[in-house]
């Protein structure tokens, strides 16, 4: 059974407007906005699907 | 290499907030550096543009055409039927007020921050917190992307929504799931809006938000829609929501849009503690929003006015302590917490509400001439149409 930290986190440049709507709802702060981009600290995070759900163009997957 | 700097005061983030801060620091006379990541103060306009008008004189903000897009007569709040309820400047008082330019907007806050004395540095952008004996004595930066380190007595995050200095000083910034509307704004042009008002749409339209309309004049507007987090199941439903909106509304429909901007909006209780030692958070990255309105640059400026008075203060008396820092806590807890926790508890009886009830809420009201627009006021409205509506809000009585 894999477990969900196998789960791949992206998002995606081509969708993304750069809000920072997933930094600030992330519960363990494991997204950054460095000026324009979007990254996670993979190892942090849960997969918890909340910056999924906060994203408001469905930039961010996790597969 | 960058040289190291050292100031009095480091404000984090040219929002207006910041700039707010880092004029009043400046004023008070201590020596202030203001730092951007982006290239540009003001852009990309993450924002509908909405601002009331009574507070801009205590905080000592001329209003100019430079920033201001149009004055608006009024708000109406449109029930999920669209029922109107129309709230003009004679209720309202100053509560209604401006469209403005955002971009130019905080581009002025941060020309009288620099005309105060305060020194501005873009493409900088605070990746940790420098710390001594506990205390939070500046930040680790990048200047075009070069390490270099500023070293100040007080700190104080301005950083947004999306805050890092708030959370990486341990301050209780989080949010839950019920705090935070997505949001999503186009701007459009070759639309039917009204230049006399803002227009803002309830109801399951929007759950726990709403759709706003707020006119640019020329058949300009920004049409922009807030969803609270915790109603949505999908990616993109925020998107999905206000495309759909705009599908049904043909005076929208046939626009183009111009221009998107995307954001999180927090819509939650006030925190429970906005310093620490040597540091302190503004505007939004404090959660300063209004949880009924979401807006949030009145806020952040009231309070940028005490943090900076207070911030210079702490800097030249040498005690940068929490214990001192408190005076900016109860500073703008003075002026702004009852209203915040007030209008949480109302948004959060809001968002539960039925389709049906926001209808004969908004019903009620529309044709009564409220004397003035306050809760109590429109409770007793409503009470005298559908009594048996307002037994949901006794307890606000």
């Amino acid at each position: 059974m894999p477990s969900k930290k196998d789960l791949h986190i992206e998002s995606s440049g081509e969708v993304c407007v750069s809000c920072g709507a997933c930094v600030g709802i992330c519960p363990l702060n494991c997204i950054y906005l460095d000026e324009w981009r979007i990254g996670f600290d993979e190892d942090v995070c849960t997969r918890c699907n909340i910056c999924v759900r906060a994203c408001p163009v469905g930039a961010i997957t996790i597969r | 290499m960058v040289a190291d700097l050292r100031c009095d005061v480091l404000v984090v983030g040219a929002g207006p907030a910041g700039s707010m801060t880092a004029k009043w620091a400046a004023k008070s006379g201590a020596s202030v550096i203001m730092i951007e990541k982006r290239q540009e103060i003001g852009s990309p306009v993450r924002c509908g543009e909405g601002m009331s008008k009574a507070w801009l004189s205590d905080v000592g903000i001329t209003p100019s055409n430079r920033w201001i897009n149009l004055e608006v007569e009024g708000a109406r709040i449109y029930s999920p039927s669209e029922k109107v309820m129309e709230i003009n400047e004679k209720h309202a008082g100053n509560e209604v007020g401006y469209v403005v330019e955002r971009d130019a907007f905080d581009k002025q806050l941060a020309i009288d921050a620099a005309n105060a004395n305060t020194t501005i540095h873009l493409k900088t952008h605070a990746k940790a917190l420098l710390r001594k004996n506990g205390a939070i004595v500046g930040v680790k930066a990048t200047h075009f992307g070069q390490p270099f380190e500023i070293h100040a007595k007080i700190t104080v995050g301005a950083d947004g929504f999306e805050s890092q200095v708030g959370r990486w000083a341990g301050l209780p910034t989080n949010l839950q799931l019920r705090d935070m509307d997505s949001c999503l704004q186009y701007r459009m042009t070759n639309v039917d809006s009204d230049v006399r008002y803002c227009d803002f749409y309830l109801g399951k339209v929007a759950p726990g938000g709403y759709v706003w309309v707020f006119p640019k004049g020329d058949g300009l507007a920004n049409v922009g829609i807030g969803v609270q987090v915790s109603q949505i199941k999908n990616a993109a439903e925020t998107k999905d929501y206000l495309d759909r909106w705009i599908e049904h509304h043909p005076g929208y429909s046939k626009g183009k849009k111009i221009d998107m901007v995307g954001g999180g909006v927090s819509i939650s209780p006030p925190i429970k503690q906005s310093v620490t030692d040597g540091l302190l958070l503004v505007g939004d990255a404090a959660r300063m929003i209004d949880p009924l309105t979401g807006g949030g640059i009145a806020n952040g400026c009231i309070a940028g006015k005490i943090a900076g008075k207070v911030a210079a203060e702490a800097a030249q008396t040498g005690d940068v302590s929490r214990t001192f820092l408190m005076k900016y806590d109860q500073g703008w807890r003075a002026v702004l917490e009852e209203k915040l926790l007030r209008n949480w508890v109302a948004k959060e009886k809001l968002v539960s509400l039925p389709d049906e009830i926001f209808d004969k809420i908004i019903d009620a009201l529309a044709g009564v001439k409220l004397e003035k627009l306050s809760v109590l006021n429109i409770l007793k409205a409503v009470k005298d149409k559908y009594p048996e509506v307002t037994k949901e809000f006794e307890n606000l009585l």
